[in-house]
């Protein structure tokens, strides 16, 4: 329904990334390697492969207002890739990790990026002018496992992460000499850093995918025991919400609107989850609806009829042969791991992309939907 | 004898519905490099190093003999079976059938080579291996292997009751 293209760029995709002017997509095709592909007309075009790490990719960013490409690596390193000419030019990243990093960010000035990791920490990287290099603070002895999400909060100080202890937390990530003091016109500037705001210890399972709100008034992540988690007023008194759903964990979310959430995971589908009046939030709905019968009568918008009749024909196909079990295949048919927002109007987003382990970049519409009017 | 029959067919049903189940709940596996050794990746379920890379394990009984298994960790799940041995005839087919297909364990891919202690065979499904196959089909292929096993090794009890039969029919004509 809400899906407007399928671009089946690899075997495998472990994280993507879209270029400022979204012409251009880097994926990581579960390799050491980065495949930057450019859109023309009719298909995309693999236009540059980015080879420095010697290990598989886990985290790609690419930064909007100075183009820069920011890539993490099972083998410790990380890079931040320039475009030199035509060329992409990789700078080495100071991260003093002894172990595999996992995620990255960049923050919302770009002044910095977080990176975290399986040895328990996160770094906090930033441009050095007299070295040339980019080098790193290390928030230490805060996690008791590997560190599994990052995200920055709008205000480019606070920096919520996600660990496999099953906790969230919130530090300040304040530089001295990278952030300005009477910038941040918040309270949070006060704070030194690596200072934890915050433990949230509402999960039993790992917990993945934090993200800020737009507004940075609202914190969710998810837990791998089919949750999905809600925060309020960050700060001393936080007020939570878990909202229990029955299909399979998600791992990645995204806020569309200050009370609408997209989660991707293990299901293939996004979920639909949105706040009433009150501030309660509820899941609402699978976006690829495939436990109805298939039929184009599904596919809401004229445009997406077609679609609509080719998913409903595969799905049939898949139906029959794999009878004894459910078959999750809808538009993607695994694992999703990374949602990212591509247009954003008036602080909400009208279109997004989902990755998954099945190789599908799958850009996805919420604009013709009436019952997205949030 | 055919009411008993359907019954235990359809608490066959059950019991493997039930373990279908568990295991699409429980195949949600992920790339997750090992915490402990620097550049290595193994599947958690094995190594046992970190307690909260592991989830409780669920174990699937039918009845005494016949058990399952289930052991998941964050990017490797183990599934150990134990296969009904109503007599010493089906314990030694069991023991050299199962031994006959874990020698060629690379073949079926996610069949480990040695059971864990106190089963009969054991697979072990990674990460990777989501990668590669569809989850559905892993956990049909999983599921029919419990169901044709216990198919096999009847067949083979019944062959090797009619030969006896046979032999000791032959043997014995001799004394007419």
């Amino acid at each position: 329904m809400a899906a407007t293209a399928v671009h089946q760029l690899a075997q495998c995709i472990t994280c993507h990334a879209w270029s400022p002017d979204q012409t251009m997509v880097a994926i990581c095709p579960n390799s050491n390697e980065v495949h930057i592909y450019k859109s023309s007309p009719d298909k995309w075009e693999q236009v540059h492969v980015l080879q420095k790490h010697d290990q598989i990719i886990s985290g790609i960013d690419w930064s909007t207002g100075s183009n820069k490409i920011v890539t993490v690596s099972h083998d410790r390193n990380s890079y931040v890739w320039n475009q030199e000419a035509s060329e992409w030019v990789p700078t080495l990243v100071i991260l003093r990790l002894n172990r595999a990093a996992l995620c990255v960010q960049w923050s919302p000035k770009e002044n910095k990026f977080a990176v975290g990791s399986g040895a328990k920490t996160v770094c906090i990287c930033y441009y050095e002018q007299e070295n040339n290099w980019w080098v790193s603070k290390l928030i230490r002895k805060r996690h008791n496992s590997s560190v599994t999400g990052v995200a920055w909060h709008p205000d480019n100080i606070l920096l919520a992460t996600t660990s496999t202890d099953g906790k969230c937390r919130i530090f300040s990530t304040f530089i001295k000499g990278v952030d300005s003091r009477d910038a941040g016109t918040t309270s949070s500037s006060e704070l030194k850093f690596g200072e934890q705001i915050v433990q949230l210890d509402l999960s039993f399972s790992w917990a993945f995918g934090v993200r800020w709100s737009p507004s940075g008034n609202t914190l969710a992540y998810v837990g791998h025991n089919s949750m999905i988690y809600f925060v309020d007023d960050v700060g001393p008194s936080p007020s939570a919400q878990s909202v229990a759903f029955s299909d399979l964990p998600l791992r990645d979310v995204l806020f569309v609107s200050e009370r609408m959430v997209i989660g991707v995971g293990f299901d293939c589908s996004p979920m639909v989850f949105t706040a009433d009046e009150r501030g309660i939030w509820n899941f609402v709905k699978l976006l690829d609806q495939r436990k109805l019968v298939p039929s184009s009568a599904n596919y809401g918008s004229q445009l997406s009829g077609a679609f609509g009749k080719l998913y409903g024909q595969s799905k049939h196909i898949s139906n029959d042969t794999v009878e004894p079990s459910r078959s999750r295949a809808g538009v993607h048919s695994n694992l999703i791991t990374s949602i990212l927002p591509l247009k954003v109007v008036g602080g909400a987003v009208k279109r997004f992309s989902t990755s998954g382990l099945d190789g599908k970049v799958v850009v996805w519409d919420l604009e013709n939907q009436s019952e997205f009017s949030l | 004898m055919a009411a008993s029959n359907t019954l235990t067919t359809m608490t066959s049903r059950l019991y493997l519905t039930c373990i279908r189940n568990t295991l699409e709940a429980a195949m949600c596996l992920q790339n997750f490099p090992c915490q402990e050794v620097e550049r290595h990746n193994k599947p958690e379920v094995e190594l046992k190093t970190s307690p909260e890379l592991l989830l409780n394990p669920v174990l699937i009984c039918r009845n005494e003999a016949e058990k399952c298994l289930i052991e998941t960790s964050i990017n490797s799940l183990r599934i150990s079976i134990k296969v009904k041995q109503a007599n010493e005839l089906e314990n030694i087919l069991t023991k050299r059938f199962l031994r006959f297909l874990s020698m060629r364990a690379e073949a079926f891919q996610v069949l480990r080579r040695k059971p864990v202690q106190g089963y009969d065979i054991s697979f072990l499904v990674t990460n990777y291996h989501c990668e590669d196959m569809h989850k559905n089909k892993l956990i049909d292929f999983i599921v029919q292997f419990m169901e044709d096993i216990d198919k096999e090794i009847y067949e083979l009890k019944l062959s090797v009751n009619t030969r006896g039969k046979l032999v000791a029919t032959e043997f014995l004509k001799q004394f007419l």
